[in-house]
């Protein structure tokens, strides 16, 4: 009897580690305290993994996005990604005018990008991405965003706030953990 | 006594069949109730199956201008069918709250739910995703030649 316990010990542990991992979602809460309406959107992740390589429209083609534009001839956007993200934890750009402050900065191995509309809305812009999600964005050639590979990136970052959005009227919050509801 | 055994149970595996077929792509489930006073109260289950077997009665006429905008985004339906009929059941897709309106859209057993619930009436439509993939193809094979 004593011989199966270890092979039930292994057996167990494998199916542990070979158990799917939980599905993950974006999510979208938008909040109107003045109208009262509330808006929740909740895209399972693999969802938006399968539909957006079958779009092939505009500049969007195989997951990745154009940016045909953009003269990037000499830059190599995953190096210099890369070279951000080994250097230290610091603020990199500030602009402030009279209307609005930019802050970009890297903390905690994220980018951080912070927007203070000082004008009628008071709108508060705060965006913070992984590294990992950063680095899948820039990983396609210079003229190109690679939207697939970010995705694929958030299902292995932890859970996060994206975005949030905060002004007069409303509050917008992105974000993606593994619950399928908004609250 | 034995032909009669006989018929009975061919009668009663042909009623097994056409059940299990009819209900193969799962059942529309349509519930409208209306407020007021004489209001409608409606609600009705149908076999999904009835949609893309209606849609080929129906003259590819009808159909042509909705197939050739459709075509193109035909494997974007397909992908984000395959993908909704893998996300968990009672996975809350969209949910819009004001302080007159509900809407919430769900996906549960595998078919899609729209829930409105306003003042004046509430709507429950669930479609199950077989039957959306088979009418949707259905409407897309109507295309003409190019």
């Amino acid at each position: 009897m004593k011989p199966i316990l270890p092979a039930l010990a292994v057996l167990c542990v494998g199916t542990i580690a070979l158990a799917a991992p939980p599905e993950r979602y974006l999510h979208v809460r938008v909040d109107s305290p003045s109208s009262g309406e509330k808006v929740r959107v909740n895209i399972p992740l693999s969802l938006a993994e399968k539909v957006i390589p079958a779009i092939h429209q505009g500049p969007l083609h195989d997951g990745k996005v154009s940016v045909g534009n953009m003269d990037a001839n000499c830059v190599d956007f995953p190096a210099l990604v890369n070279a951000v993200k080994d250097a230290p934890d610091g603020e990199y750009v500030t602009v402030q005018d009279h209307d609005e402050d930019v802050r970009v900065a890297k903390m905690s191995g994220k980018m951080v990008v912070h927007v203070t509309d000082r004008g009628g809305d008071k709108e508060r812009v705060e965006i913070t991405i992984p590294w990992e999600v950063a680095q899948a964005l820039a990983s396609a050639n210079g003229k190109e965003i690679d939207v697939l590979a970010a995705i694929r990136a958030l299902e292995n970052a932890g859970d996060t706030t994206l975005v949030t959005v905060t002004d007069n009227d409303e509050t917008v919050r992105v974000w993606i953990d593994a619950k399928n509801t908004s609250e | 006594m034995l032909l009669f055994g006989k018929i009975a149970m061919g009668t009663l595996g042909t009623v097994a069949l056409a059940g299990a077929v009819i209900s193969s792509e799962g059942f529309i489930h349509v519930k409208v109730h209306e407020s007021q006073p004489n209001g409608t109260h409606l609600s009705f289950v149908v076999p999904a199956m009835i949609v893309p077997v209606t849609l080929k009665f129906v003259p590819h006429k009808y159909f042509e201008e909705p197939a050739r905008q459709i075509g193109p985004w035909l494997p974007v339906v397909d992908a984000a069918l395959s993908g909704l009929s893998d996300c968990a059941d009672g996975t809350t897709l969209v949910e819009v709250t004001d302080p007159n309106q509900h809407v919430s859209v769900v996906k549960s057993g595998g078919a899609i739910t729209v829930d409105v619930q306003d003042p004046d009436e509430t709507v429950h439509v669930a479609v199950p995703l077989r039957a959306m993939r088979s009418a949707i193809h259905e409407i897309a094979s109507s295309a003409g030649p190019s």
